[in-house]
């Protein structure tokens, strides 16, 4: 009797989930990781991320007059949770925002069946840039393949790096892999040697077996694909080794200021490629202060306002508020449905004078996406830290892209034949 | 009174020795049966299908497997979670390599590759027992994960280093990967569930089931009343491996639909490892009560913390109610003074949470984790407590009560 009743309670509490309220507003749910090992990184984007559709609720109510319901579910970075949290918010979300790679990978295929948009800014799966093959997934503003593209560019700047040797120190994970094949391309190009040094998820915080390989093998340049607990590991690892910080350079998600705090002065000069900036002086920052962290709005504080992961947080939501509002304006109705939302997120077109009425100048490079350009390929700035806080350290990068298109097309052409049935989206003509 | 075995005589040997010689168990099994074949695909959403129903059959299933290994024959095992990657990637080479395999011989031929690893890393245990078999088997644990992370043949050479479940039919229907539905998936699982539980109910019962329990028991004596005992461990590993198998196919070909390299971590295997102890070792039902425990309820916190205690729909207030009631019911025959206070302390929380959330009291996602995390602690060590067997020790207790109920002997 109790194996039939515990199993009739699960049943019962699904038909009362499938009569849960219905809201009259925007559903945008983040599947967010406040918790768990990575929620130390976590907290400082889902924070920006919730200020800035705050501040929209409140300074314009909503977005084109229907409020943004932003609701967190929370997944600890755990695949599981994610699919849970997936199933749960679909119903009635209007775009995804998975978070991390392992759900990206899972929810992905089922994007053509589900028909709703996943964003997911500046990660996930490069070959999303292109839309005709992956048409309900983003990633604007620039793929991990812009970031390699970039960190050679950068490197490049700095002298030819011809005969020169690079390590690519990486977590052994989806994402950590995720650019090598650029990475390869360019060393065969340039005719530098590409050295991968792979950190296991149980090695992130002791790396001292790599470092050892870096201190032996002497390289001119280390690149880090870093995340959560391995950026921190390997900084302090550098420092400690005394690696030059100056050669030492990360892709986005290795420039949050906490991991470089734990070092100080001894980071100065570390690196990090990033499309996002948390300039203190914008409008937009000030406002947020008044309206949404003073009111008592927000679970941020002072402090981490002026990291770079707050600011990223701000602008990732920014992409989400713009395409909704091209999509309202498009279709000329404020309670837009996912499809209508993913017309939005293939016309963004974000130029300096848009992103200065927004009040963001300097956050984020200018970019425009179409129905076969899901990525945009923003660019971005070298950030470097001078010992309390990132600085830009360069002009606007932006990636070649023509030179790894081939790479993109024929990721994508194998992704969708290893899925067939793959719907593709025939009737975009537009060329990037 | 409610299940009185007076006067259900058996006039023959094999309605003495039938799975199930007091009738109002069979009849518990065909509700059990009818509530998992007809009525759960008919009224679940896809939020229950893909957060209960099959994440708990596929948990079942891979206690099972342990359970054989670790309840059944004694060998302590720390590998389940690798052991199930044995048998995902085998299924997903079968099906890339043959695509015109059928999915479900795919799947069950899996669990024969995984079978094979198992017997393998099975052999130290006939020099090793205990803790030191379990370092061996956590070796097994390191050493598979580690493979397949390297061998990219593995995952066909995929830049993410993951394998991806591609669209698989059957007479026309998709039966996996994202095209899939959700009920055709629930509907694999359980006929492999259901027939891999009927294979194992009826081994442990047999010859092979009483030579583990007599190797787990005492092995020396085992060995002097002529039982082989390498037969018997190697048996067991390789059964045992084979569910395991079948199970990690499963988890990934029905449910997950893409799975990276540490998606086996040693997580896992702890995670199946406690599902069957809180179950119960050396039983079946135990895995799936176990698995309803720690896969289930989590979900179920969760679904409940986010509703408003006051504004469900009164049919469904109703029917929590009268299983509440029942499920209380059982707990205080079993338990008299825990049954009553399990539920005043169930119906007091209850009634606090629904008038904060009158209150306007929200709490956040990131806090109901939290929280959730701790209710799963508290109540794992409870049930330890009240039942150190498990929860199928619990139900025995409950059943033999109410065979003599309303007497207390």
């Amino acid at each position: 009797m109790k194996h039939f009743t515990k199993l009739a309670t699960a049943v019962a509490l699904g038909t009362v989930l499938g009569t849960a309220a219905i809201a009259q507003e925007l559903y945008t749910p983040n599947l967010a990781y406040r918790t768990g090992p990575f929620a130390a990184t976590g907290i400082p984007l889902m924070n920006g991320q919730a200020d800035y559709m705050t501040l929209l609720n409140e300074r314009d109510g909503g977005i084109g007059g229907a409020r943004i319901d932003f609701e967190e579910c929370e997944t600890g970075y755990s695949t599981e949770k994610g699919v849970e949290c997936y199933e749960k918010t679909k119903g009635q979300a209007i775009v995804t925002q998975p978070w991390s790679t392992g759900i990206t990978l899972q929810v992905l295929p089922k994007t053509n069946v589900d028909q709703i948009p996943i964003l997911a800014p500046g990660y996930g799966f490069s070959p999303m840039a292109d839309g005709k093959v992956f048409q309900w997934a983003f990633n604007m503003p620039a793929g991990y393949w812009d970031a390699a593209d970039m960190i050679v560019q950068y490197l490049e700047s700095e002298g030819s790096l011809e005969g020169k040797k690079i390590a690519f120190l990486h977590l052994d994970h989806p994402f950590g892999k995720e650019p090598l094949p650029v990475m390869e391309m360019h060393a065969e190009n340039k005719g530098f040697e590409l050295l991968p040094i792979p950190v296991g998820l149980k090695e992130m915080q002791n790396q001292s077996a790599q470092w050892l390989q870096i201190r032996r093998e002497r390289p001119d340049y280390v690149v880090m694909w870093g995340w959560g607990a391995m950026n921190a590991g390997a900084i302090t690892e550098a420092v400690k080794t005394k690696y030059p910080m100056d050669q030492f350079v990360g892709v986005w998600w290795a420039g949050h200021d906490a991991d470089l705090k734990l070092v100080g002065e001894d980071g100065k000069g570390y690196k990090s490629i990033s499309w996002s900036f948390p300039n203190m002086d914008a409008p937009v920052m000030q406002e947020i202060k008044e309206r949404v962290i003073d009111a008592g709005l927000s679970q941020t504080n002072e402090e981490e306002m002026q990291g770079v992961f707050y600011g990223r947080g701000l602008v990732m939501s920014m992409i989400l508020a713009e395409a909704i509002k091209n999509a309202q304006e498009n279709f000329d109705t404020a309670e837009i449905d996912a499809t209508q939302l993913r017309w939005g997120l293939e016309n963004i077109n974000l130029t300096e004078e848009r992103i200065a009425e927004l009040g963001m100048e300097g956050m984020v490079p200018p970019f425009s996406t179409s129905c076969a350009n899901h990525t945009g390929h923003s660019g971005g700035w070298m950030l470097e830290w001078d010992g309390t806080k990132f600085v830009k350290a360069s002009d606007l990068l932006t990636a070649n892209v023509e030179g790894y298109s081939d790479l993109i097309a024929e990721a994508s052409a194998e992704y969708a034949s290893s899925n067939a049935p793959w719907e593709m989206n025939e009737e975009c003509s537009a060329t990037n | 009174m409610l299940y009185r075995t007076a006067g259900q005589f058996k006039s023959s040997y094999v309605a003495d020795q039938a799975l199930f010689p007091v009738r109002q168990d069979a009849i518990l099994l065909t509700i059990i049966l009818i509530f998992g074949w007809v009525i759960f695909p008919m009224t679940a959403s896809e939020f229950t299908f893909q957060t209960l129903l099959i994440p708990i059959l596929i948990y079942a299933l891979a206690a099972m497997g342990l359970n054989i290994l670790t309840g059944f024959a004694g060998q302590l095992s720390l590998g389940t979670g690798a052991f199930m990657g044995v048998g995902a990637y085998a299924c997903y080479k079968m099906v890339t390599l043959f695509p015109w395999m059928n999915p479900i011989i795919a799947i069950l031929l899996s669990g024969v590759f995984s079978a094979g690893i198992g017997v393998v890393f099975g052999i130290p245990s006939l020099r090793i027992k205990g803790f030191y078999l379990a370092i061996a088997t956590l070796a097994a644990q390191f050493f598979l994960v580690w493979l397949f992370e390297k061998w990219a043949w593995l995952y066909n050479y995929n830049a993410s280093g993951a394998i991806q479940v591609p669209n698989l039919e059957m007479f026309g229907v998709f039966v996996s990967g994202p095209q899939a539905a959700s009920v055709t998936e629930y509907y694999i699982v359980l006929f492999v569930v259901t027939l891999l539980t009927l294979l194992c109910i009826n081994l442990t019962r047999g010859n092979l089931g009483r030579t583990w329990k007599a190797t787990r028991d005492m092995d020396i004596a085992a060995e002097l009343i002529g039982i082989n005992l390498m037969k018997s461990k190697l048996t067991a590993f390789a059964v045992s491996s084979y569910v395991v198998g079948v199970a990690g196919a499963l988890y990934v070909f029905m449910w997950k639909g893409a799975a990276e390299p540490n998606v086996f971590d040693i997580p896992l295997s702890f995670q199946v490892l406690f599902i069957a102890i809180i179950g119960g070792l050396g039983s079946i039902m135990g895995n799936y009560l176990g698995a309803i425990l720690i896969v289930g309820l989590p979900v179920v916190l969760n679904v409940v913390a986010g509703t408003k205690v006051f504004e469900i729909s009164a049919p469904s207030a109703i029917l929590l109610v009268a299983l509440i009631a029942a499920a209380t019911f059982l707990f205080w025959v079993a338990r008299n003074l825990w049954g009553v206070g399990a539920a005043l302390g169930f119906g007091v929380v209850t009634l606090v949470y629904g008038y904060a959330q009158l209150q306007g009291f929200r709490i956040d996602s990131a806090l109901i984790e939290h929280i959730n995390v701790m209710i799963v602690g508290a109540l794992i060590i409870f049930f330890l407590i009240i039942e150190p067997h498990g929860l199928n020790q619990l139900w025995r207790l409950i059943r033999e009560k109410l065979i003599i109920w309303p007497f207390p002997h």
